[in-house]
């Protein structure tokens, strides 16, 4: 099978994916229990102003029609009007969509690359004390609800050594001057990201120490060593470099899942992103905000789902030859 | 002074059940630009012979004894970083059994050769390069393709590409463990061939590890043959070959009906070879030996000089066998 038609298949079933996400996402706002137009519609108002209000917020259709509009308003980047705010809930996520991509790109890479390093270092010194240490710290981490780990460190952080802040994404009033903001905003960013990063980093640094140390049983290693290379030569550029690709399939396959962790996240430290306006909108039964965080973290979610299966045809060469051989 | 002394040589790999003595009182010289045969059973302990020798032991392989000396320096002794520096593939390089695997797949085949030489020469990159495309011409293998991976390459290619890797550096000894068991026979004796050649070219000294006689007898100088752990007769190829005096290197010897023609692997003598982690108390070869006496269980054979020419044998019944008994005749 060759390279791209591997690729059209994977795109048509995001596609279908995306369609069941996007009905799914119409319909669970309507069934969840409790009438959300009581949200905006008080029962006060006079039978005009209800059947107004109702009709400005594409109420007052039969479903189906509804169901259409919603889909054909998505096509247009047109996610509603916010119940409560009454501000348009693509405006909203705009603002808030910045803040979740800084979150999640630094606690992703700092994850990757201090859960590689783990890894690689506790190969080295397979049996020691140090590696049995790490490892068993990563085992605990990986295996403890990352909840519970990060009102832990909201605990420790907040109450007994208050050093770090451990609510939003800056200081109100932020400090004056470029710097200071910039210095600001990463004083803030320590705890939910080291949160992130030391929940996951084991996984990282089991599935490394694992792939590392079968490498470094392999025939190519001890000619690496008969050559006289040095011990940290052998390691990274021989060992880890040839484990290198099914770790990267696996990262590029992890993402999804540290998408969604990310409503976790920023829940528990007031992270003024996107997984915290959806868990806000649900609270508060806000219909079109809900609809739209929950369709972009899909869509994310989609996204990540659909570059895994990328990188994983590049690595796999079962995938690759059909498309005439090597390289 | 030979260029390679190895004396009573210990390694034993510690095992939950005790030590594999897998190298115990090993002892051979080998003359500049000469070459060694090394036979013996499967399990006998070549291959841990070998990687001795370079030090490239597992975790739980200890040397417990002996020296090697490479032009007078004991290597066994020098520590691990000046080893590695000064001895590995500078001075003892190493074709590795199982050479098929002994090429990194992510890395092109060039660079695995540049690598070498940079590691030991201070010479620019361009230089090794040149170097490289010259080692892969030499080995038959078109420079061209100095950028292609492992995988693009055939067995016999791989192998030529690993020989060529193994000259890179100008060593003194090269190691060859089986370098071509994995090949057709059409591509075995091309590779053999080319290594030869080289080999003779280069002045190069070599220990030549292999099931097949026929190899040595061909390519050799000296052979070792080995018996769990030890060698139990040495001396110059044409010497050993027509009169084999050890019983287990008769034995062995005689399996191989025509050593010039017939290409066979060693046919097994009668019994099993010995577990090493206890091997039998006297001589080792006792259990399955013809010859064997109360002498044999009770004490271990020293390796003596017989006649001329250093050939020598460990067997208390050297006397019986020196008169050219046949002991595997029935
Ligand atoms: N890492 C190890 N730990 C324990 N025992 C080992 C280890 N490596 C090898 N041995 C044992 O040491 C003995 C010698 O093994 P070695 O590989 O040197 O034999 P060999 O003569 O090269 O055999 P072959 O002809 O099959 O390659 C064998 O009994 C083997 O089981
Ligand atoms: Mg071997």
């Amino acid at each position: 099978m060759g390279f791209s038609r591997y690729l059209l298949r994977r795109l048509g079933y995001a596609l279908i994916v995306l369609f069941v996400i996007m009905s799914f996402n119409f319909a669970i706002f309507r069934l969840m229990p409790g009438d959300a137009t009581k949200m905006i519609i008080d029962p006060m108002f006079t039978p005009e102003a209800i059947a107004e209000l109702k009709r400005q917020f594409g109420l007052d259709d039969p479903p189906l029609v509804q169901y259409f509009k919603y889909v054909g308003n998505l096509f247009k980047f047109d996610l509603g009007l916010s119940f409560s705010t009454r501000r348009p809930v693509v405006n909203e996520l705009k603002e808030r969509l910045p803040n979740t991509m800084m979150l999640f790109l630094t606690s992703f890479t700092f994850t990757t690359i201090i859960g590689i390093s783990v890894g690689v270092f506790t190969a080295s010194r397979r049996g020691t004390f140090s590696d049995n240490f790490v490892t068993g710290a990563g085992l605990f981490t990986y295996a403890v609800p990352t909840f519970w780990i990060q009102l832990l460190l909201l605990m420790l952080f907040g109450y007994y050594i208050p050093i770090l802040p451990i609510h939003g994404t800056m200081s109100a009033p932020p400090p004056d001057g470029f710097l200071l903001q910039f210095l600001d905003r990463i004083h803030h960013l320590i705890l939910p990201a080291g949160s992130n990063v030391i929940v996951a980093f084991g996984s990282w640094a089991l599935y490394t120490r694992n792939t590392m140390l079968e490498a470094l049983g392999q025939d190519y290693i001890v000619t690496a060593r008969a050559k006289g290379l040095p011990e940290n030569t052998v390691l990274r550029h021989h060992a880890l470099r040839s484990v290198l690709p099914p770790i990267v399939t696996l990262i590029f396959g992890a993402l999804p899942g540290m998408v969604s962790g990310a409503v976790i996240t920023e829940t528990i430290f007031s992270w003024h992103g996107v997984g915290k306006y959806l868990m806000d909108a649900v609270m508060q039964q806000d219909y079109p905000a809900a609809q739209g965080a929950f369709y972009l973290i899909a869509l994310a979610v989609v996204i990540c789902n659909l570059a895994a299966d990328i990188v994983y045809g590049i690595v796999d060469p079962r995938i690759r030859v059909g498309e005439g051989g090597a390289k | 002074m030979a260029l390679l002394e190895v004396r009573d040589l210990k390694m034993y790999y510690k095992t939950l059940r005790g030590h594999v003595k897998a190298v115990d009182s090993v002892s051979f010289d080998i003359e500049r630009g000469k070459a060694l045969g090394i036979a013996g059973e499967s399990g006998c302990g070549k291959t841990s012979m070998a990687v001795t020798v370079l030090r490239l032991l597992p975790s739980n392989g200890k040397i417990h004894g002996g020296s090697v000396k490479l032009d007078g320096v004991d290597i066994v002794k020098l520590d691990d970083e000046e080893f590695r520096k000064s001895i590995r593939w500078k001075k003892i390089s190493m074709v590795f059994q199982g050479a098929m695997n002994a090429l990194n797949p992510v890395h092109r085949v060039g660079d695995q050769i540049v690598e070498a030489i940079l590691a030991h020469e201070d010479v620019s990159h361009q230089e090794a390069v040149t170097r490289a495309e010259e080692l892969l011409d030499m080995v038959g293998i078109n420079p061209k393709r100095y950028k292609e991976y492992p995988h693009e390459f055939s067995g016999g290619m791989k192998q030529r590409v690993v020989i060529a890797m193994a000259l890179a550096c100008n060593p003194d000894v090269i190691i060859a463990d089986e370098p071509t068991t994995a090949l057709d026979v059409m591509v075995q004796s091309q590779v053999l061939k080319a290594m030869e050649d080289l080999r003779k070219r280069l002045d190069l000294s070599m220990i030549l590890i292999t099931h097949d006689l026929s190899v040595i007898a061909q390519t050799c100088d000296n052979i070792a043959i080995m018996y769990a752990g030890k060698i139990v007769e040495y001396g110059n190829v044409i010497d050993v070959f027509d009169h084999p005096t050890h019983p287990y290197g008769m034995g062995l010897v005689k399996s191989f009906p025509n050593i010039k023609a017939e290409r066979t692997r060693v046919r097994s003598l009668p019994g099993f070879p010995p577990n090493l982690l206890a091997p039998p108390k006297g001589c080792r070869f006792h259990p399955r030996c013809p010859l064997a006496g109360d002498i044999c269980m009770e004490e271990e054979p020293e390796l003596i000089e017989i006649g001329s020419n250093s050939h020598k044998v460990a067997c208390h019944k050297v006397d019986m066998l020196e008169r050219g008994v046949d002991i595997w005749e029935q």
